[in-house]
């Protein structure tokens, strides 16, 4: 049918408008750029024993990098959330459903679009680590799965934030659902420190939290520890059940205005 | 179903409490530019919503090309363009890149070919490699119409399509619609609140006001309906009347102070007549007042169009307000 045109079309429309504002870009990499520069540098000059008796490693640079990538991710479903209350906003939506190219296509668009802004940082992040002199192992499967966790990880969040602003037309909705959901993900994760000295009650949330799934396959990889495989799997749940949800809001509640 | 590209029965929509449709009803045959003129908030677009498949109506039937729009909105999006009162495109995508996502909504293929010959035929080629957000508001309208006839629909709704255009580009957009649908064969409905465009584009219009369709005709039909044109002839000193009065088309004579008013079928046949019937030398002006759109529009609602536009602000506060 008409759907994977449509979505192949709208798809590159998203692809199109990450290179043409360029700017929106850098901003996405600033948070976590910024975290590794400030951070990193200050942590660097700690006592080795104390960073290894706290984080299980003296590179701290290496152990936040995962996490920090993991919870960028987040940023993707802000993103997404964004891009279609503008679409709203502008009427582009009413033009996109005076077609007949069905509602899953646009929902598909975005998330695909949402990801691929998510991992285009990848590389440039990998990039200032190695800069800030972290040596990277060269583990090809691990870095696969690395990014594939990422990326399930990425579907989830902006089929989730697309859910929640589907039949927004105000601009500042997105923002504030950031402001109410992302620094408590990443602060209920193991993105920033180790699960050993939470509370037990942190510990709960951060063992179910997604971003602690992505960030201990990132830190497998960099710091090679060795990790289960289940807990790919566990992403791969996690995105199939957010995307069902955001399927079925998509379904009954993409309406023009 | 008959031939017509589109058929509207008894259509209502509500939104709560506040009714934007009540009971409409009209056809357009193919072929034709047909207008729905009135004021703001009259329903105009409410009626195009409806008609492309953007929203329900709350009852009655709609026969686009002879698909139902409730029943078969496909069918009928495949088969229509639209062009919104505002522009609406990609201004990070150049136009190639709007034209290739319209495409793709519309599963085209070979839309290469007929994007070129759009954006010839558009004078847009020059700068179809350049985002559209740098285009001037004319070259805009061109492009979304452009992308509208992408897919080479039976049938084109053009939503206010000169509003905030400058007069000169409002001139050249009347030359295009009526290019457009001479030469692509394309049937068109356009709403509009300014009575000279009803009245230069369309074969027939429907004035519209509140939800309901107050007349429907071509415009010589409406303006005429008001009771002819009028004559007004101004004089130096009194002249014997009673041979005017006699003449078969002449409707109505109403003398004072210094001025006849001579009400006629057609101005434009009737002045010999009116000329030959009464002592000439008498009179120093002749001034002819023809109906506009606007004089059937004031007699049928007491108003004039300016004067009815519904406050949109208030309208849609309503509709939010009903929703909940």
């Amino acid at each position: 049918m008409s759907g994977l045109g449509a979505f192949w079309g709208l798809y590159k429309r998203e692809v199109v408008k990450i290179y043409r504002r360029a700017f929106a870009l850098v901003m996405t990499f600033m948070q976590p750029i910024i975290w590794i520069i400030f951070f990193g540098s200050s942590l660097n000059g700690m006592p080795r024993e104390y960073l290894v008796q706290f984080f299980g490693t003296p590179n701290y640079i290496g152990f936040v990098l995962p996490g920090q990538l993991a919870t960028s991710m987040l940023s993707t479903g802000t993103f997404s959330a964004m891009s279609i209350v503008w679409d709203r906003r502008f009427g582009f939506l009413k033009k996109i459903l005076v077609t007949p190219a069905p509602r899953e296509a646009v929902f598909f668009s975005k998330v695909a679009g949402a990801v691929t802004r998510g991992l285009v940082q990848v590389p440039v992040m990998l990039a200032a680590a190695l800069a800030f002199g972290v040596a990277l192992p060269l583990d090809p499967v691990g870095y696969l799965e690395w990014i594939a966790a990422l990326m399930l990880l990425g579907i989830g969040f902006s089929s989730i934030y697309l859910a929640v602003a589907m039949k927004s037309s105000d601009w500042q909705h997105p923002q504030l659902v950031a402001n109410v959901m992302n620094l408590p993900l990443m602060f209920t994760s193991t993105a920033l420190f180790p699960r050993t000295f939470y509370p037990a009650w942190m510990r709960a949330i951060a063992d179910v939290n997604p971003i602690t799934f992505a960030t201990e396959i990132g830190r497998g990889v960099v710091l090679n520890d060795p990790y289960t495989p289940t807990l790919l799997g566990y992403l791969a749940a996690f995105a199939a059940a957010s995307m069902a949800i955001g399927l079925l809001v998509a379904r009954r509640f993409m309406t023009a205005e | 179903m008959n031939g017509n590209a589109i058929e509207v029965l008894d259509l209502v929509k509500r939104y709560g409490n506040v009714t934007a449709l009540a009971g409409v009803t009209f056809s357009v045959s193919r072929g034709e530019i047909f207008g729905l003129l009135g004021p703001n908030g009259a329903g105009k677009t409410t009626t195009i919503k409806i008609l492309t498949g953007l929203t329900p109506p709350t009852s009655g039937r709609a026969y686009v090309a002879g698909f139902d729009v409730v029943r078969q909105p496909n069918e009928v999006k495949r088969r229509v363009g639209w062009v919104s009162s505002e522009v609406i495109l990609d201004d990070d995508l150049n136009a190639w890149e709007n034209l290739e996502l319209q495409a793709r909504l519309q599963g085209v293929r070979n839309w290469r070919e007929r994007a070129t010959e759009l954006l010839k035929y558009f004078d847009l080629l020059q700068s179809a490699g350049r985002p559209v957000g740098g285009y001037s508001t004319g070259m805009r309208k061109k492009l979304e119409i452009a992308t509208a006839l992408l897919h080479s629909p039976e049938i084109l709704f053009l939503d206010e399509p000169t509003i905030g255009l400058d007069v000169n580009a409002r001139a050249m957009l009347w030359d295009l619609i009526r290019t457009v649908n001479r030469e692509f064969g394309v049937t068109i409905l356009l709403t509009t609140h300014y009575m000279e465009e009803a009245d230069a584009l369309c074969n027939r219009v429907a004035i519209i006001n509140l939800g309901k369709i107050m007349a429907l005709g071509s415009p010589a039909e409406l303006k005429s309906s008001v009771g002819g044109e009028v004559v007004e002839l101004e004089i130096e000193r009194p002249v014997d009347l009673s041979a005017l009065k006699r003449l078969p088309d002449v409707l109505d004579v109403a003398a004072s102070d210094g001025k006849i008013r001579i009400t006629v079928r057609k101005a434009d046949e009737t002045i010999p007549a009116i000329v030959k019937s009464l002592d000439f030398s008498a009179v120093k002006s002749l001034k002819v007042e023809k109906p506009t759109l606007d004089t059937v529009f004031m007699k049928l609602t007491g108003k004039r169009i300016e004067e009815s536009h519904v406050d949109y602000r208030r309208f849609y506060a309503m509709i939010r307000r009903s929703r909940r």
